[in-house]
């Protein structure tokens, strides 16, 4: 079992990684943050700098009928589709390129990029924006499920709005049903969530030594390189993307700088002058991509010892206007959709639909949150209908290894549930506290249980990504490591730099890792799906070993290691059988909570987190990453509200959309079980969405068991308990 | 750009408002939020700025018989930190932001901004606070009740400046501020409650009741506190329902994105019927 290790003076001068890689040392990066040094995009200078504000959509769905604009005055520019160099396209190339870098004719979500003006003096820049009159036709718009499956409208994406559909079948849930003794049902719902990175989103296109060089705040430098090519209709060679010290991310500058940094592109294709676009805080909250709000039906038939016996998931997300990734989350939260738990016979129907809201994307999870909310609350509405405790009819159901998952494929992982449950009990006193909130009208616990897998879904890494990492002996007996995944406040820079230095037995301070350029570094993919210290760190790991063998070459030996995808591991894409993940992170958590009869205000007492990441790579940042996650979660499922009004995000301040401060939440106290995991960096799994998963059903079960009535909808506002009171 | 003046004292500074009728900024945690544009660019003002923040005749807080007396330019901290400082203001005052702030923002803003959200103001309706509003050559004193006419909106002359805030000091033996904000620290007030009462010879002597954040202006009705002078606690006990019920027709809050209507009022009352409660059980 893991502990919390204190830092000592010769850790922070930095340790030989060759013993024990979960010692912490002092992050490469901290010193430098937490004193304000950090250079982040908006803190660069650049000669001749022009800025850039978008003209944006007021409508949800409507025609353009006209754009009336001011004369604008010498070295004032207005970007638009026009622009686009012949050759190029008007859409930003994600996976699919259907979200369009300017609306063009009519507008399909509030905020949509219709224009870029940009110039030298910001406040002539805001005054022409704010003489451009848009004339509009408005469209009937569609912001709901029910909305985007009746097409409300006519469709706004293809003739059903069904960005993807997914059916995955266990068993014979047909032929199960009949035989339940008793059929349990709910609708679970989860809504849309901000990222509320620190550092807004900004980037700087410039044009340097005759390529268009971008600056960004960016979890994924490739990404951008690739929609910017795609949108100028340029070789990918002809685009540069240096990544900036990034101030947050959780999914938010994953696809998104792309909406940014088309446009940009654009224009410095055409003035040949740097422009930099640089979010305000509400700019940022009402016009970017949130997590997809779910609803996820489930109905689950038992037989007469309470063992289940079929399942049946109806699961939807919300897209918005544009697919963006909608369709891998959606493949997400559905392989997700069991939980940890073996099903005989189950059946998962998802879809992810279009409306006239602005686009969900990433969001730490990508998908799993809504599921697992969703299973974990069924699980416990279950167990409280046939009266047997959840710690119990959970256990019952876990799954082991060799087990079948919704993908028709045996469990690898060495499930170690059993365990960790026994672990958060002995933490938490979980059971003994559920007998004695029984009837204690204000208190209550909850325990929730997840896995994520790992990396991209099934054989993604191979098929899409390939990453490629490089490692090269520098002078002063240094080693250089190329790669393409970034720093962003979880640690990446000090858990890679461990990792190569480990096995070239050099101080982890002797790696030489700077912020990815794509003109230098290889593509080891984007920096999403927990697949940075799992993936690209096995790659780093494995291209260390090569580099050792050959380091008494001397200064410039070079190595590189590009990813092949473990043979065990089968995959088919087109019906998402076999192999979902190579495999998975587990967690346990247990949340207590007081009520305020009064205000019905939740005040959480307790927080308690057993996870199974393989091996930490550094305890101190993966203790970071569990407070961290767990309170963003718990933010989630409690204050972080944030609804539509007439397709428009009504909070759109820090004052309104609230996230958690250090007196939401106490700390959250957090174990680490070992269970390597032979393609991972000394064992290491994914870790960095894990985290995030378990919080959310856990929270709204301890409400739940507190107010005696049951949760089907998160975020759990004091709004909402005082309605189910009533 | 708008002019702005830096008076050098309080007689520059009523000159510059009689002369320009300049908008006062204290501390700005307001005004710069409320005329913000995009960074580096300047704030949205129309009417010249005068900045008071500074004025060290105003800075202050003092003991003044049985009245406390805070200066127009007194920061939050200020009043949080003075002994005197009436607990259920204290509270309020510590329940705004983070310290920073507090530090920076003034009780004269807090109240001039006149936000039925206003967390000090609800506190200041229930202690009966006098504003003082100075102009070149003359001044005069208004209930803040009366000084708040509606959101956004004072008595405020264009040429007069608060110059201090003076509350009565009583002794009161129950008392209450709570503020249900949108999460534990550093939040906006869903709603707030304010409630003040004394007993004398076994009957309430004196008693307020404030609500934030449920109306167009902080709600205090003095009609209604009125029925409850002279009651014994027996009595307040028995007419508890219908203090709830007189109450429930003068909260009339909204929905808004911070919160619901039906939310409001349900938990105004549920904060009034413990009040009532505690004051009944009072020894
Ligand atoms: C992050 C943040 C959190 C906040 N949290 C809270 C909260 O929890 N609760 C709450 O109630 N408020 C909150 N506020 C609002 C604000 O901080 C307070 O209202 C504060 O007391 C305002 O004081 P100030 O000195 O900064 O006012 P300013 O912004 O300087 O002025 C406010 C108003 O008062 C007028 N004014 C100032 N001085 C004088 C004077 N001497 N004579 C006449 N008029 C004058 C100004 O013209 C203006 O209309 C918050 C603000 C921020 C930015």
């Amino acid at each position: 079992m893991g502990s919390n290790i204190a830092l000592k003076e010769d850790d922070i001068k930095g340790v030989k990684m060759a013993a024990k890689i979960s010692i912490p040392v002092l992050r490469i990066d901290a010193r430098e943050k937490a004193g304000g040094w950090t250079h982040y995009i908006a803190d660069y200078e650049f000669d001749n700098l022009q800025h850039g504000r978008f003209l944006r959509s007021e409508r949800a769905r409507a025609k353009i009928i006209e754009i009336r604009k001011p004369d604008f005055p010498e070295g004032y520019y207005y970007i638009d589709a026009s622009d686009i160099p012949p050759g190029g396209k008007n859409n930003i190339q994600m996976i699919k390129d259907d979200w369009r870098v300017f609306a063009d004719g009519d507008v399909r979500y509030i905020g949509e990029t219709i224009a870029l003006i940009l110039g030298p003096e910001k406040q002539i820049v805001l005054d022409l924006l704010n003489q451009i009159e848009v004339v509009y036709e408005d469209l009937v718009p569609s912001f709901t499920f029910q909305d985007a499956l009746s097409c409300k409208g006519g469709a706004i994406h293809g003739t059903d709005n069904i960005f993807a559909e997914f059916l995955l079948n266990i068993g014979d849930v047909d032929n199960a049903f009949p035989g339940a003794v008793r059929v349990v049902e709910g609708v679970y719902e989860t809504g849309f969530q901000e990222h509320l990175y620190m550092e807004t989103q900004g980037i700087v296109a410039t044009w340097e030594d005759e390529k268009i060089t971008l600056y960004a705040s960016s979890q994924c430098p490739f990404y951008i390189r690739k929609s910017v090519a795609g949108t100028l209709g340029v070789p990918l060679g002809d685009i540069r993307v240096k990544q900036a010290a990034t101030g947050g991310a959780f999914g938010g500058k994953e696809h998104f700088p792309d909406v940014i940094a088309t446009p940009l592109a654009v224009a410095v294709n055409k003035i040949k002058k740097p422009v930099a676009m640089i979010f305000d805080r509400i700019e940022d909250i009402s016009f970017t991509c949130k997590r997809h709000p779910g609803r996820i039906s489930i109905k689950t038939g038992l037989d007469r010892d309470n063992n289940i016996v079929a399942m049946e998931i109806d699961t939807l997300v919300n897209g918005g206007a544009y697919e963006s990734s909608t369709p891998i989350v959606l493949q997400r939260a559905i392989i997700h959709g069991l939980g940890v738990y073996r099903i005989p016979n189950a059946r998962i129907h998802g879809r992810a639909v279009a409306t006239n809201t602005f686009p969900s994307d990433a969001y730490r999870g990508f998908g799993a949150p809504q599921g697992l909310f969703a299973i974990e609350m069924h699980m416990s509405h279950i167990a409280d209908e046939i009266g047997m405790p959840v710690s119990q009819f959970k256990r019952k159901h876990f799954i082991k290894t060799g087990d079948i998952t919704i993908t028709n494929a045996k469990m690898h992982d060495d499930v170690k549930l059993p365990g960790m449950l026994a672990k958060i009990e002995e933490m938490s006193d979980y059971s003994e506290k559920v007998k004695k909130y029984e009837d204690d009208p204000l208190r209550g616990i909850g325990l929730s249980f997840v896995n994520h897998g790992g990396g991209f879904t099934g054989n993604g890494e191979q098929a899409v990504i390939k990453g490629v990492v490089k490692m090269k002996r520098l002078e002063d007996g240094k080693a250089g490591l190329y790669v393409s995944v970034v720093e962003m406040g979880q640690g990446l820079q000090t858990a890679l730099r461990k990792i190569a230095s480990k096995e070239l037995e050099l101080d982890y301070l002797d790696i030489v890792y700077d912020n990815p350029d794509t003109d230098i570094v290889p593509d080891s993919g984007p920096t999403c799906a927990s697949r940075s210290t799992m993936v690209v760190g096995f790659l780093v790991q494995e291209c260390a070993k090569k580099l050792k063998i050959k380091w008494d070459e001397g200064v410039g030996a070079e190595a590189e290691h590009v990813y092949t995808h473990p043979e065990e591991f089968v995959w088919e894409q087109e019906t998402l059988q076999g192999d979902a993940y190579p495999s998975y992170g587990w967690g346990v958590n247990v949340v207590e909570v007081e009520l305020d009869p009064f205000t019905y205000e939740v005040k959480t007492t307790g927080v308690w987190a057993v996870w199974d990441v393989g091996v930490t790579i550094d305890e101190t940042i993966m203790q970071g990453q569990s407070s961290g996650g767990v309170i963003q979660a718990l933010g989630y499922a409690s204050i972080e509200k944030c609804e539509l009004k007439n397709g428009a995000f009504m909070q759109r301040t820090m004052a309104d959309y609230t996230i958690p401060t250090s007196l939401d939440f106490p700390e959250v106290h957090t174990v680490f079980i070992d269970n390597p995991y032979k393609y991972g960096p000394s064992g290491a799994k994914g870790a960095g969405e894990l985290v995030f998963d378990a919080a959310p059903p856990a929270y709204a079960e301890a409400v739940q068991n507190a107010i005696g009535k049951r949760i089907y909808e998160i975020p759990v506002t004091p709004e909402m308990i005082m309605e189910a009171l009533r | 750009m708008v002019d702005s003046y830096r008076p050098k004292d309080l007689k520059d500074a009523l000159r510059i408002r009689g002369e320009y009728g300049s908008t006062p900024l204290a501390g700005g945690t307001d005004l710069m939020v409320r005329y913000q544009s995009w960074a580096g660019t300047l704030p949205l003002f129309t009417n010249s700025v005068m900045f008071v923040g500074h004025l060290h005749e105003l800075k202050y807080i003092k003991k003044i018989e049985n009245s406390l007396e805070v200066g127009g330019t007194a920061t939050l901290s200020m009043v949080a930190d003075h002994p005197d400082t009436p607990r259920v203001l204290r509270d309020a005052v510590l329940s705004i932001a983070a310290p920073a702030l507090r530090n920076n923002a003034t009780l004269t803003g807090n109240i001039c901004n006149a936000s039925p959200a206003g967390d000090s103001v609800c506190a200041l309706y229930a202690l009966d606070a006098l504003i003082r509003l100075e102009k070149n050559g003359s001044s005069r004193e208004l209930p803040v009740v009366e000084f708040i006419t509606g959101p956004g909106r004072t008595l405020l002359g264009k040429d007069e400046l608060v110059t201090a805030i003076t509350i009565p000091l009583k002794n009161s033996s129950i008392d209450n501020f709570t503020k249900v904000g949108t999460r534990r620290a550093n939040a906006l007030s869903k709603l707030s409650f304010t409630g003040i009462a004394d007993y004398k010879n076994g009957r309430i002597d004196s008693i307020a009741l404030t609500f934030g954040a449920v109306g167009p202006t902080v709600v205090r009705s003095v009609e209604l506190e009125k029925k409850l002078l002279g009651l014994s606690r027996a009595e307040l006990k028995a007419g508890k329902e219908s203090i709830l019920s007189d109450y429930s027709t003068v909260i009339v809050p909204i929905d808004d994105q911070r919160s619901t209507a039906v939310y409001r009022k349900k938990v105004a009352l549920n904060l009034l019927d413990k009040f009532i409660n505690e004051v009944a059980d009072y020894e």
